[in-house]
C-alpha cells in the first residue's frame, strides 16, 4: 500500500484491494439563488471520517462528544434524519459527513424537508398575506432542504450496498462492552465538491469573468431550466405572437416538477403526479366533445415546469405574454383553473381556493363566483363534492399567483386540502406511490399491473371528470353535452403506473424510447442546454398528449420531420411526432407519424434573460457544477496512514 | 560572475546599475544587490570605491525592506478580505478558487 501511494502509479489491482467503491449513491448538491446558497459541500479532495452507525441516542452522544476518533462519518438510520439531529451535526466539528439510509422502516409519520411557507417571496401577496399569516400551508415542513451544510450528505438507497457498509462497521468499528474500538477502523470518503459559492450573482459574475479572461474557462453554475408543455382544443398559430384576435381562452394548468433534499430524487406523487394525471385524463375526456360540439371559448392546457423553485415556468409564460412573445396574451385570458394536489381526497370533498385580494373588484368577484357555481353543478352527478374555503384565506402556492401579479384574472385552484396540505411528505423522497395508496396485489405481471385499476385510479378519474366538465361549462359549452364527458379510469391507471411505479412499460415504450427502470423523477434539472434532449418527464407528457389528442397520419419519416413541404400539413398549427408504435411478442412496433397541437415553450426564469441575477421578482435558482461525485470505504490502520490513504486518487 | 576578477571601478558601476534599476519597480534587483555586494561592502578590507558601494548596498536594503513591508501588508489584506469585497475582489483576482468564497 505504501509503495502504490508513494509512487502514484496506477496499480488498480492494489487499489481495488484497498478501496470499495460505492456506486449507488445519491448526493445532495448545492443550489444558489439571488442571496443564499443551500445544499451541501465537501472538500476538494473529499471528506473522510471513521464510520459510525447512528441507531440510538447513545450513538449520537458518542459521535458528538465522547468518541475518541473524530471526525466521524455518520451512517444515519431513517428515524434520525430530522431537523434537530441534522442541526446538531451541522454545528459540530466532529462530523465530516453523513450518509442517510433511505428506507421505509423507521420512517416517521411525516417528513417534509421543504419550508413551511413555499415560494412566499415570489407569489402575489405582499407582507400582510405572504408569510403564511392566515394559513400555514406546510406545517410539517422542517426546512432541511434550504439549509447550507458544509459537509457532504449522501443517500444510500441500495439495500445490498448498505449491507456492505454495515458489515464493515460491525467487523471493525463496533464498540465491545462500552470500550472504544481499536485501529484498524473502517472509514468512508465522500466526494461532492461544488464549484459555485455564495449566491447566483457571484457565481454568474465569476463565470463571465472566466469566459472573458481565462485561457481555460470554467462554468461554475447553470440556471435551472427546462420546457413547459401546452396544447389547446382549437389549434393556435404558433408563428403569430402577441394578442390573438377573437380568442377568449380558459387556461387549465398543472405543475410538472417536484424536488427533495437529494439531487434528482423527486417522486412527487401527491405533490405533482396527481395534478398531471388529472389534467391529462381531463384532456382525453374533453377532446372528442370539443371536436363535435366546440364551445365558444378555446381551452388552453398547460403544464408548468420548475414551480418548486419560485415559479420558473409560469413566470416565464406570463413574462412572454406581457412582452407579446407568446401565441396569446393576457387580454385573451378569460379565466384560469389550476389543478393543485388532488390525490388524497378519498371520500372527502375537494376545495376551490380563490384569491381574496382580486375578488375585492366586483367584476372579478362575480366571475369567480360563476366559476364556482359551474364547478358545483358539474360535480352534481359525481361522487366528489366541492366546497370553498373561507373567503379571507389566500391562495395556496400555485402558478395562478404569477398570473395575478400581472393583473386581476378570475381563477380557482382545485385542491384536496381546505387549509394546510394533506400531504405529509411534501417535496420529499417519500412522496411516492405508497403515499397515494397506489398498491397492486401480488403476483401480477408488469403488463397486468399497467392496466389494473386501483382505488386511487378510480378516485382520480372522478376528479378528472369533474375538471373536464367544469372546463367545458366554463368555456361556454352546453349542459346537455356534459354526460358525454367522462374520464377513462383505464387511462388513469396506466398513467399512475407509468408515472409512479415503472416508466419502462409497454405503453411508454410504444410512444418513445424510455430511459432505465423505476419511476420517473420530477426534478427540473438543467434542461437541454446541458443534458441534450428534453428532460424525460417533459417528453413523456408531450408524447402522451400527442397520443391522447393527436391524429394518426400516413406521412413517412422524412415527411414527418419536414411537414412544411406538404401543402396539406401546417407546421404553424401542429407538431408532428414520429412514434414507435405498440410492440407485440413477435415484432417491434411499426412506427408512424402523429399530428397534434402540442407544443413546448421554454421554461427559463426571466431573470436570466434580463441578466438581473439578483432579481427579487423572478426565480434566480441555479445549480452548481462539480467535477466528480463518488464515495468509497476502506480500512485505516492509524491516523497518519489515514491522511496518506485519502490522498490516493484514481488516475487511470 | 565572479567579483574577484573585476576591477573596482567596474564593481562600483555594476552596483550602481543594479541600484538604479531597482527603482523601475524591480525590488529583486535590490535583493540581488544586497546579497551579491554584501561581502564586498562590509567584509573586505577598505578600498577607494568601497564607501560608495557601501552606500548603494545600504540604500538597496532600505528599499527592499520597504517593498517587503508593503507587499506583505497588501497580500495579507487581500487574502483576508477578498471574499468580503464581492465584486471588487473578483475583478482584482487573476484566478478565483472554486467552491470556496
Amino acid at each position: 500500500m505504501c509503495v502504490s501511494s508513494a509512487a502514484g502509479v496506477c496499480s488498480s489491482s492494489v487499489e481495488q484491494k484497498i478501496y470499495v467503491e460505492l456506486n449507488e449513491t445519491v448526493p445532495c448538491v448545492r443550489l444558489l439563488n439571488a442571496t443564499h446558497q443551500i445544499g451541501c459541500q465537501s472538500s476538494m479532495s473529499g471528506d473522510t471520517g471513521v464510520l459510525h452507525v447512528l441507531e440510538t441516542q447513545s450513538d449520537l452522544d458518542w459521535i458528538l462528544s465522547s468518541g475518541p476518533h473524530p471526525p466521524y462519518m455518520v451512517i444515519m438510520e431513517t428515524a434520525f434524519f430530522n431537523r434537530s439531529v441534522m442541526m446538531r451535526m451541522k454545528n459540530s466539528s466532529r462530523v465530516s459527513g453523513v450518509a442517510v439510509i433511505v428506507s421505509k422502516t423507521g420512517l416517521a409519520q411525516n417528513f417534509s424537508p421543504h419550508t413551511t411557507c413555499p415560494n412566499q417571496n415570489t407569489g402575489v401577496y405582499g407582507s400582510e398575506l405572504a408569510n403564511c399569516n392566515v394559513t400555514v400551508w406546510n406545517p410539517l415542513g422542517n426546512g432541511l432542504s434550504y439549509e447550507d451544510f458544509s459537509f457532504p450528505v449522501f443517500a444510500l438507497k441500495d439495500e445490498n450496498q448498505t449491507q456492505v457498509i454495515r458489515k464493515c462497521y460491525e467487523d471493525h468499528n463496533q464498540r465491545v462492552n462500552g470500550s472504544a474500538p481499536h485501529y484498524p477502523l473502517c472509514a468512508m470518503q465522500l466526494f461532492s465538491h461544488m464549484h459555485a459559492v455564495t449566491d447566483t450573482v457571484t457565481c454568474m459574475r465569476r463565470t463571465d469573468l472566466q469566459n472573458r479572461f481565462s485561457i481555460n474557462p470554467e462554468v461554475l453554475c447553470d440556471p435551472l431550466s427546462d420546457f413547459n408543455v401546452w396544447t389547446s382544443t382549437r389549434p393556435l398559430n404558433s408563428s403569430a405572437k402577441g394578442h390573438a384576435a377573437n380568442e377568449s381562452v380558459v387556461i387549465a394548468a398543472a405543475r410538472l416538477d417536484g424536488r427533495s433534499f437529494f439531487w434528482e430524487q423527486a417522486p412527487a406523487a401527491e405533490g405533482t403526479v396527481s395534478g398531471i394525471i388529472t389534467l391529462l385524463a381531463a384532456i382525453q375526456a374533453l377532446y372528442p366533445v370539443t371536436q363535435e360540439a366546440p364551445p365558444p371559448r378555446n381551452i388552453f392546457f398547460t403544464f408548468f415546469q420548475g414551480e418548486a423553485f419560485d415559479y420558473i415556468g409560469s413566470s416565464k409564460m406570463v413574462y412572454d405574454m406581457e412582452k407579446n412573445d407568446f401565441v396569446i396574451d393576457l387580454k385573451n385570458v378569460h379565466s384560469i383553473l389550476e389543478i393543485g394536489q388532488v390525490g388524497l381526497h378519498s371520500g372527502r370533498s375537494l376545495w376551490m381556493h380563490s384569491d381574496p385580494v382580486s375578488r375585492k373588484n366586483d367584476s372579478v368577484n362575480e366571475a369567480v363566483s360563476e366559476m364556482m357555481n359551474r364547478m358545483e353543478s358539474a360535480a352534481a352527478g359525481l361522487s366528489v363534492s366541492v366546497g370553498h374555503p373561507s373567503f379571507s384565506q389566500p391562495l395556496p402556492p400555485s402558478s395562478l399567483q404569477r398570473f395575478l401579479r400581472a393583473g386581476p384574472i378570475p381563477g380557482l385552484v382545485l385542491a384536496d386540502h381546505q387549509k394546510s396540505f394533506s400531504n405529509r411528505y411534501y417535496e420529499s423522497m417519500y412522496d411516492d406511490a405508497e403515499n397515494l395508496n397506489v398498491t397492486y396485489p401480488p403476483g401480477l405481471t408488469p403488463d397486468e399491473q399497467l392496466v389494473y385499476e386501483t382505488d386511487a385510479a378510480k378516485s382520480l378519474a372522478e376528479v378528472a371528470t369533474l375538471v373536464a366538465r367544469s372546463l367545458y361549462l366554463q368555456a361556454g359549452g352546453e349542459n346537455n353535452s356534459l354526460s358525454n364527458i367522462t374520464a377513462d379510469p383505464k387511462t388513469v391507471a396506466q398513467l399512475l403506473y407509468g408515472f409512479l411505479v415503472q416508466k419502462n412499460n409497454s405503453w411508454f415504450r410504444s410512444l418513445l424510447l424510455s430511459a432505465g427502470p423505476g419511476p420517473p423523477q420530477f426534478y427540473i434539472g438543467l434542461g437541454p442546454r446541458i443534458h441534450g434532449p428534453v428532460h424525460s418527464v417533459t417528453r413523456f407528457v408531450q408524447y402522451i398528449l400527442a397520443n391522447l389528442t393527436g391524429t394518426v397520419t400516413n406521412l413517412t419519416e422524412s415527411q414527418c420531420q419536414n411537414p412544411s413541404e406538404l401543402s396539406t400539413e401546417n407546421k404553424d398549427l401542429f407538431s408532428y411526432f414520429w412514434v414507435s408504435g405498440p410492440a407485440s411478442v413477435n415484432s417491434t412496433g411499426e412506427p408512424f407519424c402523429v399530428r397534434a397541437s402540442v407544443r413546448l415553450s421554454e421554461a427559463v426564469s426571466p431573470a436570466f434573460e434580463l441578466l438581473e441575477y439578483g432579481s427579487r421578482n423572478y426565480s434566480t435558482w441555479t445549480e452548481s457544477r462539480w467535477k466528480s461525485i463518488r464515495a468509497r470505504i476502506f480500512l485505516v490502520a492509524s491516523r497518519e496512514l489515514e491522511v496518506m490513504q485519502t490522498k490516493t486518487q484514481q488516475n487511470c | 560572475m565572479n567579483l574577484e576578477r573585476i576591477p573596482n571601478e567596474e564593481k562600483l558601476s555594476l552596483c550602481r546599475r543594479y541600484y538604479l534599476g531597482g527603482f523601475a519597480f524591480l525590488p529583486f534587483l535590490w535583493l540581488v544587490n544586497v546579497l551579491w555586494f554584501f561581502r564586498e561592502a562590509f567584509l573586505k578590507p577598505t578600498y577607494t570605491e568601497q564607501l560608495q558601494i557601501k552606500s548603494y548596498v545600504k540604500k538597496s536594503a532600505l528599499g527592499l525592506i520597504v517593498w517587503v513591508a508593503v507587499l506583505t501588508t497588501w497580500i495579507t489584506i487581500f487574502q483576508h478580505f477578498r471574499a468580503q469585497w464581492g465584486e471588487v475582489g473578483d475583478y482584482l483576482s487573476f484566478t478565483i478558487p472554486l467552491g470556496t468564497a
